[in-house]
């Protein structure tokens, strides 16, 4: 018998289940960096609020990437519902938190592709994530150093208006 | 709904079947023809997709704890397709059975597709 559906479709259907899954959490990602810049922007914390806006549209691509891929593959790519947006922080700190836990699990998420992927032989894909784990390096780093801002200035006095001005500076050069 | 009259000279394998239809396949049209509640339906790659997602949409366990006055049946439309299905709760299990074993049958043939035919060619 032939198998019409490999023809069709270069993904099985559990990785194009798990691709769309991530599709979603990227778009959840991008939307809770808006949140996250307009929380920012109305506490008067500009340069966070602008890199926040960046980190929104770095998670749009990433899902547009994923998207596109799944259908390049012959698979069917779901335009994701996004709800539950955190909108509310209760301090400029929870906010970086949250960034870096969010990041976590995007990588998380990834790495159980990954290991799917590997279990079913699927080394296209495989190939297309490692893409996404040179990125994620890059997402995590950054939210890991805007989070120490806050232990090595402090919060005190003008701490909180200096955090601010440094995380716009905060960059990911490594070349390896 | 139509109901679709296979050509004799197109070859069918089947592809899984329980007490209550089947599902055989065409290597020559790539497609599936599936056999249930009465109707032959053909269904190419697209749409038996959707046909999968329809059926596995469906809420078995709310339909069972619904005590709305509404009768018992569901409509299976699916979109750009000539087929329309009005079910009952026992043919939607039914009909879920079918559709779960045809794609396990699919994903079965797919694997040694993968790890033997492909190896030997």
């Amino acid at each position: 018998m032939k198998d019409i559906i490999r023809v069709k479709c270069l993904l099985s259907t559990e990785v194009e289940r798990l691709l769309n899954q991530q599709i979603k959490k990227e778009a959840q990602s991008s939307s809770a960096y808006l949140a996250m810049a307009s929380w920012c922007n109305q506490h008067g914390y500009d340069f966070s609020s602008d890199y926040f806006f960046k980190q929104s549209d770095e998670e749009r691509q990433h899902q547009l990437k994923i998207y596109k891929y799944v259908l390049d593959m012959g698979g069917t790519a779901i335009s994701p519902e996004v709800s539950n947006i955190k909108i509310e922080y209760n301090s400029f700190r929870e906010v970086f938190e949250e960034a870096l836990d969010q990041e976590i699990s995007v990588t998380q998420s990834l790495k159980n592709i990954a290991a799917n992927c590997h279990k079913e032989q699927d080394y296209i894909t495989v190939e297309f994530l490692n893409w996404f784990f040179k990125e994620q390096r890059e997402e995590e780093y950054k939210a890991r150093r805007a989070l120490e801002l806050f232990d090595v200035i402090g919060e005190e006095g003008t701490g909180r208006w200096q955090i601010d001005k440094h995380v716009g500076g905060i960059v990911y050069d490594s070349e390896a | 709904m139509q109901n679709v009259a296979v050509a004799p000279s197109v070859e069918l394998l089947e592809v899984f079947q329980t007490r209550n239809g089947s599902v055989s396949q065409s290597d020559s049209q790539k497609c599936w023809y599936v056999n249930f509640a009465g109707h032959h339906n053909r269904f190419d790659y697209r749409s038996i997709m959707k046909l999968r997602k329809a059926i596995y949409g469906i809420d078995i366990e709310a339909l069972l704890l619904s005590s709305d006055k509404a009768p018992d049946v569901e409509i299976v439309f699916i979109c750009a397709c000539d087929h329309c299905y009005v079910l009952t709760l026992l043919e939607i299990i039914a009909f879920k059975e079918l559709i779960e074993g045809t794609f396990v049958m699919l994903e079965l043939n797919r694997i040694l597709h993968d790890r033997v035919y492909s190896l030997i060619a």
